[in-house]
């Protein structure tokens, strides 16, 4: 049938509004991958018989001699032939989404090119990460594209799925769920809608129960909440309102509940300056140096065996203050005991503006930190009880009781959702023991994993960047997730395959995007009554946020007495191993990531698995020790191997010397040492979990004391550590007991390896917020001095940044020391952004990692208990750059903006440049990183993958295509993001008008979720960049070697009270 | 011949040698059968020429990965090499041209295989900027040469370029040099020679007649070429130590450079030159030609060189502590007492107290001692360079990007493999022309044979 009035028609079928075709082009997606469909009938039953095959191998084989020639095969890129209407080649499109893994969320956009999604940018509208990120939430994109990815439904043979159809898991799922006991073992779950989801399924099959875990648990806060407030809750916290913070072993700013919030509240009160000296006051009581503890005031160290009793201690501090009932408690180390004292005369005097908080997954201590902060009236100012959280719900009890479920024949058949506690949990072969005794069991999840290989089916899951859905982080605040790819696998969305078995009504199989569908289903009713419900949702679907603002609960119901506590923690003797879940792989879950595993850690600047800390000692002399004398040659690329006894087992683990170690304990980072995983993941560091234990309530203890560290045993000749240098004028006490600075007096030793250098460096400036003037005085005098000096060069450095960067733009940079956390989400963004190679373990372990931004660690103050200072180094765009004068080629220059450029092209590879770099920043393709080599054999295998890394059509995926991807043998760096000042200059040109600051932003900008970094145009006077650099702690690092630096630091302020080591 | 003689002259040329017997010695080993220690020494070099070769490739294939170098370590064997083998392609060019224009007569014992050994040396040095690079297929891009490319042309305020025009310039006048005090040599080979090797020495010697309007023009080359020669001499390890004295890298930034370069590799070119001295005398049997007076004199120039060298470390560290400047004095403090301590040791050791030995008499007369003590020299000249180069990289100004350094096997092989290069290439020459230049030993023979001196080798 014609249609007559259509005026623009695309080809006959159109015309003739032929009804396969109008079907067809009303999809924006199709459902299957684009493989099942060229499979159908008729390809598939096509038959070649030997004979054929030769016959089309020579017809080949001739065809291909004669059409080659010598000539270089042209890849040609082909046109669409009906263009999408969104898609505009070249220009990238944003979608709002959700990074969620488990409990860890973050509200993003995705930024795609040409359909594929590249990068991940925060979500500026979303009130609780107001824009931020992490370096899991950056390094999602990459899981997107992981080879190892589960590609088909599978049924679970010997090592590996076997590929088998959706109908014959439906069939096999719904038969064991009709015979009851099911199981859904999941992840914490936000999403209402998964929620929905399940209770459907719990609707059709009744005797479904749920049990909920957390890679990392926190199951004894949960339990300490509902002993105190009645209802099991995950409070919000407001690190930004609290003058002092003091944190019992958990580290916020690195992955307790919610690190990138905290992280963002927590700078805010930490911005001192000349004018502003107020800042909070933050205390963490830890054993090792972790993340958030390097970034404390002050550190009180205590064994982890010892921090129930430090809580209590603290408790009967402050109780005696309050009047409170106190309690029979053990004691921690005399020295933790009277640190406590001194805070709790702090925290009694900033009552209501203080905040306790504790990762001790044990109740009874939870329920101490609950009454500490009540007794300080925390709660309802620090502490918001109405936008909870939802990003932990496990429950460590459920899980010992299925577990014994499972083992006593009582569980019918298991679902697995994203969990793995086959690898995270202590009690796995008890549970891998009772997996053997249920009948069905089926895994959903996108990756193989230990959990997977003991059951029965795999039904994979879609990636969150092909999934619809919705996530309830904090009660109240909405975020969406919405697909950017059409799934690029036989994959199956986990809601869509719950609500497939549990025959959902709901669930509409033939529509376009049945998710999408049920999505919507279950938000209509729940907006705003006028308008239209399908214009608001787009909208919602567009911000990605949305806020549901419920009344503030005034009257908080606190129950609590004495009685409820017991069972606090004995300390133990000996040495004790505490296990920590570091930033980067969690407990296992991103252990594939190679993003996250190259990516080195913040204080040991280790990368590519876990290493044993050991503590520091100095002899008072002029060498530092650490046990057994382990690791004197470090700096060589080696680490000692020792064998690490606990309870009983032992395993061999390398090991590294850490300031801030606490004497007499080790630690180790959990996540590691996964067996079932994909190339990048395997043989990674060692696992760690059968060494956990569990208390009387099931709740994983995260550390264990009688640990035995033997001498050397062998060597790990990859020591896989970007920065061996450990610090910058950490102070001790000498022979005669008097206060000297250990790194100058350790230079004085022959051939030792962990010197300090002199310490008069302009590299790093830091003061106590108290000696803030006497500190402005000396910068003054530093940098006038510097300048002094310069002043008498007889090239006019200054005259020529006039005359040439003057007018127009002249691109610079600002970073806030204070603000920086070193999270490390700057550095996975600048590899996403900038096509930056992963490298492997023996390349990082030869200081060939190729990051352009890298996260500097300095300690400072006394060794034992030292201060750190993270540090952002990246190309400074010196105006007089030393890399520039010395290429003989002219690979390197300066643009009239004053960016120091490279041209890989012309780049011959002398290194020159980057030996004259005074701040080390320029990397070289030592070998074939990229895979993209004239010689085509020489590539890296970043983990001895059958592949070299990157070589294969999925993982390139990623590849921003606005930055060249660098060859063999030439030098790279930093480009202050050059493609994006590019862009946003077009964008400002287009629009007729000059560019604002807020056009330009680079990744590593956008990723920061404190805005530690600012990046803009030095002559637009009123920036925010201008208005950054006019701070009176601001410097130059190495300002007198007179290189014209671009980019200024921001003196650290640390609000250390010294007479708590007293 | 003058009638009279100076007592403190000492004979240059042993064994009352007529005209006839110099020609005999000397063209001998250009006409016989090589001997076995010859042969087993070529093959040796061939050997380690192969070595290095196949390293060589690897390198180029694989990648610089192939080494052990590092994100701040940028140059560590290759760079320390070039410099070395530079240095040592010194000697030959002062020999043959300032102590030509000093007059210097003990020079034409060993000005010709001290030239050879120039060429050879700055041969191997040339090799390292080539295949250090990481793109040795685009090494051409240093090069001003005419290009559709804007034209394009390469960075002339940078060393490394300087370096370029430098070594291309010295090796040149040193091969002309050297070419041309062989003419008359081949000539005199040519004069004895048979079927082809005639027609070969023909051509070698362009025709060289041996008439008075020769020898004028032959004199004013050598002169006119020496006087070239000369500046260059001083320039190219000058223009080498501005590869380091001009970047801003403490350890590397010091204006004492160019002269302390200059010592040093007279100092180590001198070394070298004995080193190689005394194993071709001995194979060859020259012990008459090049004596034990050659031998002390060239010892002598090694004591004040190495004198001056010795100074300048001294005045480093002085001026490290004057400076006030605390990444300069961190970097002195660091190569004494650092990661790299040994290395230091090394190079303080040979270079400053080892060529004070030859104050005696007894030692710099001693052809043992001389031996043992150059081979010193020349390792101690090595951890100079070692030295300067990678240990100041090292440990420079950011403590979070410090480094350690320790080759691979492949950089060990190509740093062989030179060896295997320059003892092919010396070995070789040996064979083809003669190790002494005998026109240049006649016209001395008057003046300094032992007979027309009354002093024969027995009694001194």
């Amino acid at each position: 049938m014609k249609d007559k009035k259509k005026q623009y028609w695309i080809g006959t079928d159109e015309l003739n509004n032929v009804p396969e075709f109008i079907e067809e082009a009303s999809y924006e997606y199709h459902d299957e991958p684009l493989l099942n469909i060229a499979e159908d009938e008729k390809t598939l039953g096509v038959k070649t018989n030997r004979r054929d095959f030769l016959k089309f191998l020579g017809f080949g084989l001739g065809a291909a001699t004669v059409a080659a020639g010598c000539d270089i095969p042209v890849k040609k890129a082909i046109p669409y032939v009906v263009k999408p209407e969104t898609i505009v080649p070249g220009i990238a499109t944003y979608y709002a989404s959700s990074f969620v893994h488990g409990g860890d969320y973050c509200p993003i956009l995705v930024k795609t090119r040409e359909g594929r999604p590249i990068k991940i940018e925060g979500n500026s509208l979303s009130p609780i990460i107001k824009g931020g990120t992490s370096a899991r939430a950056q390094a999602y994109v990459l899981d997107l594209y992981d080879v190892n990815r589960l590609q088909f439904p599978g049924k679970v043979g010997d090592g590996k799925p076997a590929k088998t159809d959706w109908a014959e898991i439906d069939r096999a799922a719904k038969s064991a769920f009709a015979k009851g006991n099911v199981r859904i073992l999941t992840n914490t779950i936000m999403s209402p809608m998964t929620q929905a989801a399940i209770a459907e399924f719990v609707a059709k099959y009744p005797d479904t129960q749920v049990v909920t875990i957390d890679p990392v648990s926190s199951s004894a806060l949960l339990q300490a909440n509902e002993a105190t407030f009645g209802s099991r809750f995950v409070p919000g916290y407001r690190f930004d309102k609290a003058d002092v913070i003091v944190s019992f072993g958990a580290d916020f700013l690195g992955t307790w509940i919610s690190p990138t919030e905290f992280a963002a509240q927590y700078v805010k009160n930490r911005k001192a300056s000349a004018k502003n000296k107020h800042m909070s006051w933050h205390v963490q009581v830890e054993s090792r140096m972790s993340l958030t503890g390097s970034n404390a005031d002050n550190r009180i160290m205590v064994k982890p065996s010892e921090q129930g009793a430090a809580i209590a201690t603290l408790y009967n501090l402050l109780a005696g203050k309050a009047g409170g009932a106190k309690i029979a408690a053990p004691h921690p180390n005399e020295k933790a005991a009277s640190a406590l004292a001194k805070v709790a005369n702090k925290l009694w005097a900033n009552r209501g503006k203080s905040l306790i908080v504790s990762d001790s997954n044990n109740k009874a201590e939870q329920i101490l930190v609950n009454a500490m902060n009540n007794m300080l009236g925390n709660y309802g100012s620090t502490i918001d009880l109405t936008a909870t959280s939802n990003q932990r719900q496990g429950n460590d009890t459920d899980f010992k009781q299925l577990v014994a479920d499972m083992n006593a024949g009582r569980v019918g058949s298991l679902i697995v959702m994203d969990a793995n506690p086959a690898f995270t949990r202590p009690n796995a072969a008890k549970f891998l023991a009772g997996m053997k005794k249920v009948k069905f069991k089926v895994a959903l999840g996108t990756h193989y994993n230990e959990t997977a290989a003991a059951c029965d089916y795999v039904a994979p899951n879609h990636h969150g960047l092909e999934s619809w859905g919705d996530v309830e982080a904090k009660r109240g605040q909405y975020s969406f997730i919405q697909p950017t790819i059409a799934p690029l696998f036989d994959t199956r969305q986990k809601e869509a395959s719950l609500l497939i078995w549990a025959e959902s009504p709901n669930y509409q199989a033939s529509a376009e995007q049945p998710m999408y569908e049920y999505l919507k289903a279950q938000w209509n009713g729940r907006l705003n009554a006028n308008g239209s419900f399908q214009k608001q949702f787009d909208k919602l679907l567009h911000d990605g946020v949305y806020t549901v603002i419920y009344e503030t609960k005034d009257d908080v119901n606190f129950n609590f007495d004495p009685s409820m506590v017991s069972g606090i923690t004995k300390p133990g003797s000996g040495m004790e191993i505490s296990f920590f879940e570091d930033f980067r792989v969690g407990a296992g879950e991103y252990a594939n990531n190679p993003w996250l595993i190259e990516l080195p850690d913040a204080v040991s600047r280790t990368s590519w698995g876990n290493y044993l800390a050991l503590p520091i000692e100095w002899d008072g002399g002029n060498e530092f020790t650490t046990l057994h004398g382990l690791n004197p040659e470090e700096f060589k690329g080696w680490a000692d191997k020792v064998k690490l006894t606990v309870g009983g087992s032992d395993k061999e683990v390398a090991v590294i010397r850490q300031f801030g170690q606490m004497k007499d304990t080790v630690s180790l980072s959990l996540g590691y040492g996964r067996t079932v995983v994909g190339d990048a993941g395997k043989d990674v560091g060692i696992d760690v979990n059968p060494w956990l234990s569990m208390d009387k309530d099931g709740n994983v203890q995260y550390f264990a004391s009688a640990v035995e560290v033997s001498p050397k045993v062998g060597k790990d000749k990859h020591f896989s550590c970007v920065q061996y240098h450990h610090s910058l004028g950490v102070t001790g006490t000498d022979k005669s007991g008097e206060k000297i600075n250990v790194d100058e007096k350790t230079l004085m030793t022959l051939g030792e390896g962990m010197q300090g250098g002199l310490v008069d460096r302009s590299v790093m400036y830091q003061t106590n917020v108290r000696e803030m003037d006497e500190f402005l005085e000396h910068l003054k005098e530093k940098r006038a001095e510097a300048q002094e000096l310069n002043s008498k060069s007889l090239y006019p450095v200054e005259k020529y940044q006039r005359e040439r960067y003057g007018e127009g733009h002249h691109w610079g940079m600002h970073i806030d020391m204070n603000a920086c956390i070193g999270c490390g989400a700057c550095a996975v963004a600048c590899m996403a952004e900038n096509n930056v190679p992963v490298v492997g373990k023996e390349e990082v372990s030869r200081h060939h990692e190729m990051t352009w931004l890298r996260i500097d660690r300095y300690f400072y103050g006394d060794y034992e208990n030292p201060n750190a200072v993270y540090q952002p180094m990246m190309c400074q765009h010196c105006d007089n750059a030393p890399c520039e004068n010395v290429c003989p080629v002219n690979a390197t220059n300066h643009s009239s903006e004053g960016l120091n450029q490279m041209a890989y092209n012309r780049c011959v590879g002398t290194r020159y440049c980057a030996n004259n770099c005074p701040y080390k920043v320029r990397r070289f393709n030592w070998l074939d990183y990229s895979t993209a080599d004239l010689f085509e054999d020489n590539p890296t295998y970043v983990n001895k993958e059958s592949l070299p890394y990157g070589s294969d059509n999925l993982t390139r995926m990623v590849l921003n295509p606005d930055v060249t991807v660098r060859v063999r043998g030439v030098i790279e760096k930093c480009s202050f993001c050059v493609q994006r000042l590019q862009e946003g200059k077009l964008v400002a040109k287009k629009e007729g008008r000059r560019l604002r600051d807020s056009d330009v932003k680079s990744a590593c900008q956008t990723a920061c979720p404190t805005e530690a970094i600012v990046m803009g145009d030095l002559n637009n006077k009123d920036g925010e960049l201008n208005k950054r650099r006019q701070n009176s702690l601001n410097y130059i690092a190495l300002e007198e070697v007179d290189v014209a630096s671009s980019v200024m630091y921001q003196t650290k302020v640390n609000n250390r009270d010294e007479s708590l080591d007293a | 011949m003058s009638s009279h003689v100076s007592s403190i002259r000492e004979p240059l040329v042993f064994g009352n040698k007529t005209y006839h017997n110099i020609t005999e010695d000397l063209v001998a080993p250009t006409e016989k059968t090589p001997g076995k220690l010859w042969i087993a020494m070529f093959i040796l070099a061939v050997g380690v020429l192969a070595m290095g070769v196949y390293a060589v490739t690897y390198t180029i294939y694989y990648g610089i990965g192939a080494w052990n170098l590092n994100r701040t370590i940028g140059w560590g064997w290759d760079i320390t090499n070039f410099v070395w083998w530079i240095g040592i392609g010194h000697a030959g060019t002062l020999i043959s041209a300032i102590l030509l224009l000093f007059r210097q007569r003990w020079r034409t014992g060993v000005n010709r295989a001290a030239e050879a050994m120039t060429i050879f040396a700055v041969i191997c040095a040339a090799m390292f900027p080539l295949i250090h690079v990481g793109r040795a297929w685009d090494v051409f891009f240093f090069f001003p040469y005419p290009n559709t490319r804007g034209p394009l042309w390469p960075n002339f305020v940078s060393p490394l370029l300087w370096d370029v025009f430098a070594i291309s310039t010295y090796f040149t006048i040193s091969v002309l040099f050297w070419y041309t005090g062989l003419v008359p040599d081949f000539a005199t080979i040519r004069d004895r020679a048979k079927g082809f090797r005639k027609k070969l020495y023909s051509a070698l010697s362009f025709g060289w007649k041996g008439s008075a309007k020769n020898w004028q023009r032959f004199e004013s080359v050598s002169l006119v070429l020496a006087g070239l020669a000369t500046p260059l001499v001083l320039s190219v390890h000058t223009i080498v130590s501005f590869d380091f004295a001009t970047s801003v890298i403490p350890g590397w930034h010091t204006t004492i450079f160019p002269p302390y370069f200059v010592a040093g590799a007279v100092f180590s070119g001198f070394a070298m030159v004995l080193t190689l001295m005394l194993i071709t005398r001995k194979i060859l049997h020259l012990e008459e030609y090049i004596t034990v007076n050659h031998i002390e004199s060239m010892n002598k120039v090694i004591l004040v060189t190495g004198s001056i060298v010795g100074v300048a470390y001294i005045t480093e560290l002085a001026i490290a502590w004057y400076s006030g400047y605390v990444y300069e004095q961190f970097a002195f403090l660091n190569r004494a007492k650092g990661i790299y301590w040994w290395s230091y040791f090394g190079m303080m050791f040979n270079n400053v107290v080892i060529p004070q030995l030859f104050w005696s008499k007894k030692i710099r007369t001693s052809v043992a001692w001389t031996f043992f003590l150059s081979i010193l020299i020349n390792v101690g000249m090595w951890f100079e360079r070692f030295v300067i180069i990678s240990t100041s990289i090292a440990r420079d100004y950011l403590p979070s990007a410090w480094s350690y350094y320790i080759p691979t096997g492949i950089e060990i092989m190509i740093y062989l493999g030179t060896f295997g290069l320059f003892f092919t290439l010396f070995l070789g020459f040996t064979r083809v022309a003669p190790v002494v230049a005998i026109a240049e030993v006649k016209s001395i023979l008057k003046d300094y044979g032992d007979q027309y001196l009354d002093k024969t080798q027995e009694n001194i």
